[in-house]
C-alpha cells in the first residue's frame, strides 16, 4: 500500500500525475476506494476550499487541485459503482438557458465532486426540461443553477417555476450562484440557497442535503 | 459666469487631478465603456434622432456606435477611435444590415453568420464560413461568446510562438487607418480615448483567439488559467515577445498620431472576481508587472498619453502595483465587488489614480432599479469621486441589453444635477 498522505498532498498541491499514480497503486494493492476518498481526497479538497476562502489559493490553484482530484476519481468511480456505494448527494448542475459562461459553474462542480457529491454536469445554456429530466430520471436531489449575466438571471426563475410545474420542486433543493446573483434575488425566485463562491457552495450543498430527500 | 471648458479640456483636467467645471462623461468610447447596440438604438429613439440602424463596433459584446448626434444629446466628453479590425479578424467596412432579434443593425461586410441546429447564431473567424465557427450567440441571446478551439494541444511540446500568432507588427495600412481614426475622433473636440490593441496581456476574452481560423497554443480558458500556475516560463515567453512587438507598434503609431490621443486603453485583463481575485499580488507582480511597466514606461517617456487599465471585480489589492507599473487610469471601478468601497478607494488612491467608471452599478441598480434608485446612486458616486478631479463618469462597465432607457436618462440627469448643484 502506498503512503496515502501523498494522495492528500497531491490533491492539495494540484499534482495530477502523482494523484493518479498513488491511486493506481492503492487500487492495485487492495486499497478501499471509499477510504481513499473520505480520508484523503475530501479532506484535501476541504483544505483547498479553506485556502481559497482565505485567499491563499486562487482560481488557478483551485483548477489544478480539481484536476488532480478528478484524475483520481475517474479511477475510483467504477469501483464505487460496482459496490453500489451511495454519494453524499446527487447534484445536477448547469448554467441556465441563454448563458454560455461556465468557469464559475465548473469550479463549483469540481468542488462538489471533491466534497463527495455525485455531480451531473449539463454544461452551459441548459433548458429547464433537462434539469427536470435529471430529477425525474436520475434522482438528483439538488439542482444547482449558475448565471453570469443580468439578462440571463431571469432564466433561474423560469427554471424553478418549471420544476414546480413538473411537480418535482418539493423533492429537491435548488441552489443558485453567479456574479450578478444575490442572496435577495435567490430568495425572490424561491431558491433554497445561495453562495457567492465555490467553496461556500459545498458547505451550502451539505447543509441542503441534510434536509433533502436522499438519492 | 466663467466660460465652460471644452470637452477635451474638461477630461484633461480630470486626468490631471484638477477638478474641472463639471464631471466629464464617457459613454461609448471603448469596448469597456460602451452600450449594447439595442440600448444605443433605444436612446436614439428617446432623443428623437434620425432613425437609422446602429453600427456594431464590437461584435463580441454587440456594442453600438454612439454617433455624433447621439454623443451631443448625451453630452459625452470622450470620443472613441473606431478599430480597424474586430476580434473576429474582419475589418470594419462594407457595412450591411443584420436582423438582430428583430432590431435592424449594421454589421461589417465580413460578419458572416450561420444558424446552428438549435437556433444558436454562429460567427466565423475572418468571415470565413468554411472555417470552424469561433463565436456563438445562444438563440435569442444578446452577444457572442468565444467557441474554444483547442485542436492542437500537446502539453509536452508547447511552443510560445503558437500563442503569438495574433500579435503582429502593424502594417503601413494599419498605421494609416489608426491615424485617420484618431484624427476623426480629435475633430469632434472631445478627448480621444484610443484603443490600438496588442497590449492586452493574457486577456481571457482574447485567449481563444476568435480571429484565427485554426489557433494553436493554449486556447482553452481553464488550461490558460492553470498555466498561470503550472507553466510560468511559457507565459513569460509569450508576454515577453508580445511586449516587444507592442513596443515597436506603439512607436510607429505614435509617430503617426502624436499627441492627438489623450488616453490609451492598454489592457482589459481581468484580475478580479465578484468576491476575490484571480491571482495573488505576488503572481501579478511576477507575471504581469514587468510587461505593464515596460509598456506604460514607454508611453510616459515618449508621449503625453495617459495609460488606461481595465479590470473588473475586486482589484483594490493590485492598485499600488498598477500605480507603480505606470497606469494612470482604472476602469470600471466595480464598487459592488469585495473591498471596492468607493469612498475608501477615493481616499486611498484618488490623487494617484483616475477613476474612469464607478458611476453606477450595471448589474443591479441601472438595469433593475427604479429611476429614483439610479438618481440616488449616481449623485452619491459623483459626490465621492468628483472632488479634486480624477474622475470620468462612466457606469461600471458596458450598459447591458435590456437596461431601461429611462434609467440611463435618469443617470445622465443626475450627473447634470450634480454639475449644477
Amino acid at each position: 500500500m502506498p503512503d496515502l498522505q501523498k494522495l492528500y498532498d497531491a490533491v492539495l498541491s494540484g499534482d495530477r500525475n502523482t494523484a493518479v499514480a498513488v491511486t493506481q497503486e492503492a487500487i492495485a494493492t487492495g486499497g478501499d476506494p471509499l477510504e481513499l476518498i473520505s480520508k484523503y481526497m475530501v479532506p484535501a479538497m476541504d483544505e483547498v476550499g479553506r485556502l481559497f476562502e482565505c485567499e491563499e489559493y486562487f482560481v488557478p490553484e483551485l483548477l489544478l487541485s480539481a484536476r488532480a482530484m478528478k484524475g483520481s476519481l475517474e479511477l475510483l468511480r467504477p469501483l464505487l459503482a460496482a459496490r453500489g456505494a451511495q454519494p453524499v448527494g446527487r447534484v445536477v448542475i448547469g448554467t441556465v438557458k441563454g448563458d454560455l459562461h461556465d468557469i464559475g459553474k465548473n469550479l463549483v462542480a469540481s468542488l462538489l465532486e471533491g466534497g463527495g457529491f455525485e455531480v451531473i454536469d449539463f454544461g452551459a445554456d441548459v433548458a429547464p426540461e433537462k434539469f427536470i429530466a435529471a430529477v425525474q430520471e436520475k434522482g438528483a436531489n439538488i439542482v444547482a443553477l449558475s448565471a453570469l449575466l443580468t439578462v440571463t438571471m431571469p432564466a433561474m426563475r423560469t427554471t424553478i417555476d418549471a420544476l414546480k410545474q413538473a411537480g418535482v420542486r418539493e423533492r429537491i433543493k435548488v441552489m443558485v450562484g453567479g456574479a450578478p446573483v444575490t442572496e435577495q434575488f435567490a430568495a425572490e425566485i424561491g431558491a433554497d440557497g445561495y453562495s457567492d463562491n465555490a467553496s461556500a457552495a459545498v458547505t451550502l450543498a451539505r447543509r441542503l442535503t441534510a434536509t433533502a430527500v436522499r438519492p | 459666469m466663467p466660460a465652460l471648458l471644452t470637452s477635451r479640456q474638461r477630461v484633461l483636467d480630470a486626468l490631471s487631478h484638477r477638478e474641472p467645471d463639471r464631471v466629464p462623461v464617457d459613454l461609448g468610447s471603448t469596448s469597456v465603456t460602451g452600450m449594447h447596440v439595442s440600448v444605443v438604438a433605444a436612446l436614439r429613439d428617446y432623443y428623437g434622432l434620425e432613425r437609422r440602424p446602429v453600427k456594431v463596433h464590437e461584435p463580441m459584446q454587440m456594442l453600438g456606435v454612439v454617433e455624433d448626434d447621439l454623443a451631443a444629446a448625451l453630452e459625452v466628453d470622450v470620443a472613441g477611435m473606431p478599430r480597424r479590425k474586430a476580434h473576429f479578424g474582419f475589418t470594419f467596412d462594407n457595412w450591411k444590415p443584420w436582423n438582430f432579434n428583430g432590431l435592424e443593425v449594421l454589421v461589417p461586410g465580413m460578419f458572416n453568420v450561420t444558424e446552428a441546429d438549435n437556433g444558436d447564431i454562429l460567427l466565423y473567424p475572418q468571415g470565413d464560413v468554411s472555417a470552424a465557427p469561433s463565436g456563438r450567440m445562444p438563440k435569442g441571446g444578446y452577444f457572442f461568446d468565444a467557441i474554444v478551439r483547442q485542436n492542437h494541444f500537446d502539453p509536452d511540446h508547447l511552443d510560445p510562438e503558437d500563442n503569438l500568432e495574433e500579435f503582429k507588427p502593424v502594417s503601413d495600412d494599419d498605421v494609416a487607418s489608426i491615424s485617420a481614426a484618431v484624427r476623426e475622433a480629435q475633430a469632434t473636440g472631445r478627448a480621444v480615448a484610443a484603443s490600438f490593441g496588442g497590449t492586452g496581456f493574457g486577456d481571457i476574452a482574447a485567449v481563444p483567439a476568435v480571429g484565427l481560423k485554426d489557433p494553436r497554443g493554449i486556447r482553452d480558458i481553464t488550461e490558460w488559467y492553470i498555466s498561470l500556475r503550472s507553466r510560468r516560463s511559457y507565459i513569460h515567453a509569450v508576454f515577453e515577445k508580445q511586449c516587444e512587438i507592442a513596443l515597436g507598434n506603439l512607436a510607429r503609431i505614435h509617430a503617426a498620431v502624436g499627441d492627438a490621443v489623450d488616453a490609451v486603453y492598454l489592457c482589459g485583463t481581468d484580475f478580479g472576481t465578484q468576491t476575490s481575485a484571480f491571482c495573488s499580488v505576488a503572481t501579478f507582480r511576477e507575471l504581469w508587472f514587468p510587461y505593464y511597466k515596460a509598456i506604460c514606461g514607454w508611453v510616459h517617456a515618449n508621449t503625453s498619453w495617459k495609460c488606461f487599465k481595465h479590470s473588473c471585480g475586486s482589484v483594490e489589492r493590485f492598485f499600488e502595483s498598477f500605480i507603480e507599473a505606470g497606469f494612470d487610469i482604472v476602469n470600471p471601478v466595480q464598487c459592488s465587488a469585495a473591498g471596492m468601497n468607493p469612498a475608501t478607494l477615493k481616499q486611498k488612491y484618488g490623487d494617484r489614480l483616475v477613476f474612469w467608471g464607478g458611476g453606477i452599478d450595471t448589474q443591479k441598480t441601472l438595469p433593475f432599479g427604479t429611476s429614483a434608485d439610479v438618481r440616488e446612486e449616481t449623485l452619491r458616486r459623483c459626490e465621492i469621486f468628483a472632488p479634486g478631479g480624477g474622475f470620468v463618469f462612466n457606469p461600471v462597465h458596458n450598459v447591458q441589453a435590456g437596461t431601461p432607457v429611462q434609467n440611463i436618462v435618469a443617470m445622465l440627469d443626475a450627473v447634470k444635477e450634480f454639475n449644477h448643484a
